[in-house]
């Protein structure tokens, strides 16, 4: 059966049995069956290709499809069997709707949190509505706010989504294809979908094979079947049946592929969804696909903040019971609280980040199909490659070196080959530092040019080793002197090998013959120098392979025919135990065996391929990349990413992306996370100590919605603080997005100093207008009388309900601006997690503007005329806005000498309880 | 991750006994008693010095405010008029003529509001001339008799029942008191009845006049046993046959241009609105 295996086999044709099946022409009723039968087709489709037709003889063949081989079918029998089977095309994947599309957006992740916080307020609204003749209608308007914000930003996410597929669709090849059969002994182009079983087709050099055809003669016929095989050298195709699996014979052509030169004649043997190329579609379609990891990072996030709203609510519930207020009371304080721990722009915060981020990808021609991607590709542990071509082609040259303070152009063009003293111009050769970088780079190099090319220009010298070390090579051999000559007078004495430890896992999956495989991947590097196969060690010892314990080896390269025969302990047993794994010869259903393997290892798999045999891979992968050039449509509909100029060092860029946006999210968080305290504490104190409210729902939302906004989204610009690419890959079971040391430090710490700010400032405001601390005090059922009109202060003075009303109003606008001073400390210490922001330093004026636009806004918010009206927010004394500063200064300061202690003991207990 | 395990129930109880209390590392909710007590201590040292961050911010700002005046008195400039005695519901009396009971705590609220207003009480105050600011530089400041007699038939001394048990009951309407208030002009409360035919109003002092004497306040401390001007306004209705009898009352500052008596949201800036329902 060859190496197509025989897991569980299933011919094509076995959907329909017999070259005529007998399909109900009552679409509705098959319909029905579709459902149920739905599941049980996955697992076959799950199995390998099965064809028999090219071991027929050719009279066998004429027999089967009872067509002649020189006339064809005649018109009407072509027509009879189209009706039948329908047209030759693909089903295209089940299309969720634009509607189901945005009601996942309205309804996933962080939206459901805000709808819950939303149906809270409109429960303690009713409640209020029945109990009072005249409610406030602060839990209203929030409720509706809310609602407002998740649809916003649903359709935001939306829009987004819908703009990347829409590039996807200019993608498809609208142009119809054609056809020449023979039908009746007479030549005609018809449409590819007219095509049907049986048919007599004939194709030459630049068509695409319009179905799975068994070819009955040729001359000089070749295909391109790289889309299928990822073979990519063209392979010749003749009549002759030259082997048992159907996808090496010769004599059989599949639906898709590309003639590359020649003619051929051929009967159609499968069309649409049955051929071998269909097959593979409709399992890609089938499959389910898992949460991206910032789904469930995010799913994560939000049980924490459920889990830290509900113990606020609940006890405040029990306590303002405690304290003699009536359950219904009670119910609506524990409503309040609640919906106050919701971080109502969070939602938008974190959509606006991901967008940005993105938008710089789509820049760099990563074209990211879904927000959710962005982030999987910082993520990924295990990169399963299958295009080596990709690989090999990835090249760099040096652009740009950066010694003494300058950045010097590096002129690499083919005509200053050899002529080292043009490149005077472009930088100071004569510089000493010049001298000590070259040598560094020509010695502490591992890159060396193959032998037998010194005709060549060194630009286009063939080398060994790693990509940025070649192009370092070429540079100084090109610009300062032989390298060669360099590395004779200074013998290597010892070598510090670069640490490779931290990368992601680069796992390769490839149709390719293993012994072409294994040598690619040594050629890139995803077999290191120094490290064996078993099968190398035991050739190095002579000694049969059964003597070797090949756990001893790091390398190993996997056959796909082994691979189909083992369990799933077997593959775990490989994917654990080596580091270099070369998988050949493998079938698309294979691929998704291997992807599936390292998932269950708790791995976050990023799979690259550009043909229809990766698109299974491609989808069942957390993030599928294909590529936009070469790539075909199936895997395109099947990534998540694609990489528009098919250039692999994209994928480098997708990682640091990914990695920079989960750190800056994380950023993000917990400064949005921070001024929640200052939101709730205000509320809890107005419960607890009867005092006047502080800070009202109205400027609660100026915060979350308003002040907050850019600021948060600012960091998203924020530079990373180390060398992003040289740490491990995140372990996605314990480092997460947010951790109880975030919200210990947001809400714990930082928060609390908030609220201090803001509560001094309050007590300021009230104690400058007449009412005291010490007066304050339970003074809650008073001041809050609409009948009681005059009010005593600490000085004797009497209030009206109104005047007193604006009095905690303005209170509620000064407490307001005290968080937005305080945040301005918050988001100069969320820049940085580790280093001191002066390490850091004030480069992102995205940053610089958001503390301006949220100042301005507070200061817009309090004095513009009308907004006492429209907002109840008043002007304030200049001093007010001064209260706050001792605390902001006090947060940091706090900071920085944490991240001091931090940083100057390593993995000591402020690290573990304090660095999120 | 193919196959998502479902937990079954027994297996995720088990794994919150566990979180609870793990008793091979000794965990208690995931932390050690050492570790408990380490991040314990943390917080308590970091809440106390924030602690006395904030009562020392606190001090220092009370240590800026003037015992006797407040540091701002622009969110009051002008005062509101309140009612006495104080209903139980928003601002509506009602009573029923022949049942004492039912009037009673308002003729208790009023005899105790007057109580300061007794010529006993007021014997060591000043009796300040007529028709001018009662200015005052200091450092003692003397408080303007108001003798309990300017309201005449609400004064409660001819009718210890404020008019209640006739059903002609007295209200007794105050201006609210603001540091340093200097009224311009000849400020009077002014009642008019919502509906004329039914009641007519009599207010004391005649025309409801303020007297300038009583201003300006120099706050509860200084100003120590300051008496505030009163007027009274009585309802009379006019059938007292009818079973019930009922009016609606809307007093304003007037005559001051300094003043207000009208703003949109504040319904009490120098003007109160209440309704009196007497039955028989």
């Amino acid at each position: 059966m060859g190496r197509w295996g025989t897991r569980g086999t299933v011919t094509p044709h076995e959907q329909n049995p017999s070259p005529r099946p007998r399909r109900e022409s009552n679409t509705g009723k098959r319909r029905k069956t579709k459902r149920k039968k739905k599941k049980t087709d996955l697992e076959e489709l799950k199995k390998e290709v099965v064809l028999e037709d090219h071991k027929l003889t050719l009279e066998e063949l004429s027999a089967k499809y009872s067509v002649d081989l020189t006339m064809g079918l005649s018109p009407r029998r072509a027509q009879e069997i189209l009706r039948q089977d329908g047209p030759n095309t693909l089903t295209p994947p089940p299309t969720t709707s634009k509607w189901f599309k945005f009601c996942k957006q309205l309804f996933s992740g962080f939206s459901i949190l805000l709808w819950v916080g939303a149906i809270l307020c409109f429960v303690a609204y009713g409640i209020q509505f029945h109990q009072k003749e005249e409610p406030t209608k602060d839990n209203l308007y929030l409720g509706i706010v809310l609602a407002a914000v998740v649809i916003i930003t649903g359709c935001f996410s939306y829009y987004q989504e819908a703009k990347s597929s829409k590039i996807m669709e200019s993608f498809r090849n609208m142009v119809p294809q054609q056809a020449l059969v023979i039908r009746g002994g007479e030549k005609i182009q018809i449409n590819v979908e007219n095509v049907v079983v049986g048919d007599l087709v004939e194709v030459k050099g630049g068509d695409r094979i319009p179905a799975d055809l068994r070819l009955i003669s040729s001359q000089g016929c070749k295909v391109d079947n790289s889309s299928l095989t990822g073979e990519s050298e063209p392979q010749t195709r003749s009549p002759e049946f030259t082997h048992e699996n159907p996808l090496e014979t010769h004599n059989i052509c599949f639906f898709s592929t590309s003639c590359v030169e020649g003619t051929a004649q051929g009967i159609v043997i499968a069309t649409g969804d049955s051929t071998v190329m269909g097959r593979i579609a409709s399992l890609t379609s089938g499959l389910v696909v898992g949460k991206t990891p910032i789904a469930v990072e995010i799913e994560h996030f939000i049980h924490l903040i459920t889990a830290v709203a509900i113990f606020f609510g609940v006890s405040f519930f029990g306590l303002s019971l405690i304290l003699g207020y009536g359950w219904l009371e009670s119910v609506i304080f524990l409503i309040g609280i609640i919906v106050a721990n919701v971080p109502e722009g969070l939602l938008a915060t974190v959509t606006v980040c991901l967008t940005l981020t993105a938008k710089r990808m789509a820049q760099k021609n990563c074209l990211v199909k879904n927000l959710e991607a962005v982030e999987t590709l910082g993520s990924t542990s295990t990169i399963c490659s299958d295009k080596t071509g990709t690989l090999t082609q990835n090249r760099m040259t040096v652009a740009h070196i950066w010694f003494d303070k300058t950045i010097y152009k590096a002129d690499t063009s083919e005509e200053q080959t050899g002529d080292s003293s043009g490149m005077g111009k472009t930088f100071a050769k004569g510089s000493a530092t010049w001298f000590i970088l070259a040598r560094i780079a020509g010695l502490c190099n591992r890159a060396d040019f193959k032998a037998h090319q010194e005709t060549l220009p060194i630009a286009k010298r063939a080398t060994t080793g790693d990509a940025s070390e070649s192009a370092l090579l070429k540079f100084i051999e090109q610009t300062y002197s032989s390298v060669k000559e360099m590395r004779e007078k200074n013998p290597k004495v010892a070598e510090i090998p670069f640490n490779s430890t931290n990368k992601y896992q680069v796992i390769m999956v490839t149709g390719d013959h293993p012994i072409t495989a294994k040598a690619i991947a040594k050629g890139v590097g995803i077999i290191s120098e120094g490290n064996e196969t078993a099968e190398d060690m035991a050739a190095q010892l002579q000694v049969p392979i059964s003597q070797i314990n090949t756990r001893e080896a790091k390398a190993c390269v996997v056959h796909g025919s082994d691979l189909k025969d083992m369990t799933a302990e077997q593959l775990d047993e490989i994917l654990k135990n080596h580091t270099e794994i070369v998988f050949a010869r493998t079938s698309p259903q294979q691929k998704l065996i291997i992807v599936e393997g390292c998932q269950r290892l708790g791995a976050i798999v990023a799979v690259t391929g550009d043909g229809v045999n990766d698109s299974p891979a491609l989808k069942k992968a957390d993030i599928g990349i294909a590529m936009g050039i070469t790539g075909s449509d199936v895997s395109k509909q099947a990534a998540n990413m694609i990489l528009l100029d098919d250039n692999f060092a994209s994928i480098v860029t997708g990682v640091e992306e990914g990695r920079l946006i989960f750190d800056n999210l994380k950023k993000s968080i917990a400064y949005t996370l921070t001024s929640n305290i200052p939101e709730i504490t205000p509320f809890l104190l107005f419960i607890i100590a009867n005092i006047p409210l502080p800070l009202g729902t109205i400027t609660i939302l100026c915060i979350d919605l308003g002040t907050d906004m850019v600021p948060a989204i600012s960091l998203a610009y924020e530079s990373a603080e180390s060398d992003i690419m040289k740490r491990a890959p995140r372990n996605p079971r314990s480092d997460n997005l947010v951790n109880h040391r975030l919200i210990g430090m947001a809400y714990g710490q930082i928060g609390m100093i908030q609220a201090l700010a803001g509560f001094f400032t309050y007590f300021v405001i009230l104690a400058e207008n007449g009412f005291k601390p010490s007066d304050l005090l339970g003074i809650r059922l008073n001041w809050e009388d609409r009948f009681f009109n005059d009010l005593e202060d600490s000085y004797g003075q009497q209030w009206t309900y109104e005047q007193r009303k604006v009095l905690e109003f303005t209170c509620h606008t000064a407490f307001f601006v005290s968080i937005v001073i305080a945040q301005w400390a918050d988001l100069i210490i969320c820049k940085t997690r580790h280093n001191s922001v002066f390490q850091q330093g004030m480069k992102n004026k995205i940053l610089i503007f958001g503390i301006m636009e949220e100042t301005f806004l507070a200061a817009f918010l309090s004095y513009t005329p009308g907004m006492d009206t429209a907002l109840r927010m008043y002007p304030l004394k200049l001093s007010w806005w001064f209260c706050a500063t001792p605390y902001s200064i006090l947060i940091f300061v706090y900071d920085e000498i944490r991240k001091l202690i931090i940083r100057r003991h390593p993995g000591g207990w402020l690290e573990r309880e304090t660095y999120y | 991750m193919t196959k998502k395990e479902k937990k079954s129930f027994n297996q995720s109880l088990a794994e919150w006994k566990l979180f609870i209390y793990n008793p091979t590392t000794g965990e208690f909710l995931g932390r050690t008693a050492k570790s408990w007590g380490l991040i314990l201590l943390f917080y308590l040292v970091f809440y106390g010095f924030l602690a006395a961050l904030f009562s020392f911010t606190m001090w220092a700002m009370l240590q800026t405010l003037n015992d006797e005046v407040p540091k701002y008195r622009d969110q009051i400039p002008s005062p509101g008029l309140t009612v006495f005695p104080k209903p139980l519901t928003a601002l509506e009396y009602s009573f029923t003529v022949s049942d004492p009971r039912s009037y009673q705590g308002y003729i208790e609220d009023l005899r105790k509001f007057l109580k300061p207003y007794d010529l006993e009480e007021q014997k060591n105050l000043t009796a300040c001339p007529d028709g001018a600011l009662f200015e005052q530089k200091g450092p003692i400041y003397g408080a303007c008799q108001f003798p309990v007699a300017l309201l005449q038939a609400c004064s409660g001394v001819d009718d210890p029942e404020f008019g209640y048990s006739r059903g002609n009951p007295c209200v007794l309407v105050k201006m609210n008191r603001i540091i340093g208030l200097k009224p311009q002009g000849e400020p009077r409360i002014e009642c008019i009845s919502k509906s004329e035919n039914t009641a007519a109003l009599s207010t004391y002092p005649p025309n409801g006049l303020i007297d300038l004497k009583y201003f300006p306040y120099y706050g509860k401390k200084l100003h120590v046993s300051y008496l505030q001007p009163l007027v009274a306004v009585q309802v009379s209705f006019n059938a007292t046959s009818s079973t019930v009898n009922e009016v609606t009352v809307e007093c304003k500052i007037d005559g001051s241009p300094n003043l207000k008596n009208q703003d949109d949201r504040d319904k009490f800036l120098g003007r109160v609105v209440f309704k009196v329902t007497a039955r028989a």
